[in-house]
């Protein structure tokens, strides 16, 4: 069975708050995250632990949700350490390129800053299923709905696409077992041929996902959609606790402006 | 009561009509049977019952609205539900429950009414427990029934099954077969199509259809045992039927509207009962 997303099912506060918080305080904290010094990643970096504690997740949760990013933090690391200019490092052994104290400092300072960031994103995807994310952006792109942005249409596209992953993956492995069977591989050979082969998948892929849509548009019709405004199984409710966890993080982002603040220009 | 008058139909760009004069009548609490060879307009007729294709010449009325008027539509498609062939172009949710409440929401109720419909119709085809389940992680069967569960919670007074048991194997089949029973005996109208004809040996009516006309409308029994005339139009008729139709063909006297195998043992045991003096004469 395909898994979809990274949601980890947990009975946690962390799970059961309403997805609007969860969602807002993960851009106000990316935001902080990209904005912030050394001081500012470490109390984050405390913040997210707290986190990560709070909604029952472990670390293999959390190596998994770096593991693709890996490659990335890794190249965004050299290319600060070779491209800083200033004070040089001297080298061990001979080395033909020169890496500087400063290059090594931002580097450093810069795959922390992005390791927050997946890590606030990948707390966010993992206490939040795919469908309370998408209802949680619906409710809140609904204020746009007066200058024309259709947030119920857009959560709906983007649950049904969710929804059709399986499915059209399903439907890729058929044809490719049908097209194996007329001879083409898709293993070995010229590279070009390999991508003809790629295209055979293709085509009738997209002829099929084109047909699906039609029969689909047809089914929602005969269920009465368009008909009007729509309500769901699920409104979104803000509870006491929520109010509470957003009070806490507005406090939280606050001491941080604020002892900013005092930082630079000392006390008022 | 579904009254259609006179309906012809011809779909964009092709010259020759899809159906040419259909009139039916389809009484509450009926259960229709749909029969005729692919492309005859099986599937363009039940579309115009629930306002999926416009009715440009002729009427539809279901319980007096028409389709017609725009504002009886969605009214027209609540009470006329359709059920479709492959269940997987049909579910939109990405788990159950959100699938079968994707219908109530569209008619705008609160979520607590949602709430209570989505767990009726799940209970209505047994479903009770699949609710947070993702749809591709269940049987066909399974889907089909979910399909119906999610024109159940519009509560609807007619259900259109085009072709259900199309995908589905043996066990499949008599799942949903089974639930349209219940929700037939319910009082739910049923408008059944299918290339299964023991599947509506128990209909009220079965109306047979050929090149965009109905050329038959009648009991079962009636139906059946015409069985030159379905033959002609490419139709199969019930095994059980066939094999009696074949008897009384090699000079048996057997009765040919037969539809159900307890009915044609009854049949054939009357029938060898009644030779079996004769052979001893012999």
């Amino acid at each position: 069975m395909v898994h979809l997303g990274q949601y980890v099912p947990r009975v946690s506060i962390i799970h059961s708050l309403d997805p609007r918080v969860k969602l807002a305080a993960a851009v106000v904290l990316s935001v902080v995250i990209l904005k912030g010094d050394t001081l500012t990643q470490c109390w984050i970096t405390a913040f997210l632990l707290i986190l990560v504690h709070a909604s029952h997740l472990n670390l293999a949760h959390i190596r998994a949700a770096f593991r693709p990013m890996l490659f990335f933090l890794g190249l965004l690391f050299f290319l600060h350490l070779l491209f800083t200019a200033g004070t040089p490092i001297p080298p061990f052994p001979p080395w033909p390129v020169t890496i500087t104290r400063e290059g090594l400092t931002t580097g450093i300072f810069v795959i922390w800053q992005f390791s927050l960031l997946i890590l606030s994103a990948s707390i966010l995807t993992m206490s939040t299923s795919p469908g309370e994310l998408i209802s949680g952006i619906e409710r809140l792109l609904r204020p746009l709905k007066r200058v024309g942005v259709p947030s119920h249409d857009l959560a709906l596209m983007i649950s049904m696409a969710m929804r059709f992953v399986p499915t059209i993956l399903d439907e890729l492995n058929r044809i490719r077992e049908a097209q194996t069977a007329r001879g083409t591989c898709f293993k070995s050979g010229p590279v070009l041929r390999r991508m003809k082969a790629t295209a055979s998948l293709l085509i009738p892929l997209i002829q099929s996902i084109a047909r699906r849509a039609d029969a689909l548009a047809m089914a929602m019709e005969s269920r009465g959609y368009n008909r009007g405004p729509r309500t769901y199984l699920r409104e979104l409710q803000m509870g006491r606790k929520d109010y509470l966890a957003l009070l806490v993080f507005i406090l939280a982002m606050g001491l941080e402006l604020g002892g900013r603040y005092v930082l630079q220009n000392g006390f008022p | 009561m579904i009254q259609v008058e006179n309906l012809s139909y011809t779909y964009d760009g092709d010259e020759t009509p899809v159906l040419k004069g259909i009139n039916v009548e389809i009484p509450r609490g009926f259960h229709l049977g749909i029969i005729g060879p692919n492309g005859c307009g099986k599937t363009t007729f039940v579309r115009h019952l629930n306002g999926l294709l416009p009715t440009t010449t002729g009427d539809v009325r279901v319980e007096g609205l028409s389709a017609k008027n725009p504002s009886d539509l969605y009214r027209i498609r609540q009470l006329v539900g359709m059920v479709f062939q492959n269940p997987d172009n049909q579910i939109v949710g990405m788990t159950v429950e959100e699938d079968v409440a994707f219908g109530p929401g569209n008619l705008a109720l609160s979520s607590e009414k949602i709430a209570r419909r989505v767990q009726e119709a799940l209970a209505q085809v047994g479903l009770e427990s699949f609710g947070n389940k993702a749809p591709h992680a269940l049987s066909n069967g399974e889907k089909h029934l979910v399909c119906l569960a999610g024109v159940l919670a519009m509560k609807p007074r007619y259900i259109i099954l085009d072709e259900p048991t199309a995908y589905l194997d043996p066990s499949g089949r008599k799942m949903v077969l089974d639930v349209v029973q219940k929700l037939h005996a319910q009082g739910i109208t049923i408008i059944h199509i299918t290339h299964r004809m023991d599947e509506i040996v128990g209909a009220d009516r079965i109306v047979v259809m050929d090149r965009g006309r109905i050329i038959l409308s009648e009991e079962p029994k009636a139906v059946f045992s015409k069985v030159a005339l379905l033959k002609n139009a490419g139709l199969d008729v019930p095994e059980v039927t066939e094999l009696m139709w074949q008897l009384q063909k090699m000079g048996h006297p057997v009765r040919t509207d037969v539809l159900t195998l307890e009915e044609a043992c009854r049949e054939l045991n009357a029938c060898l009962a009644h030779a079996k003096p004769q052979s001893r004469k012999e």
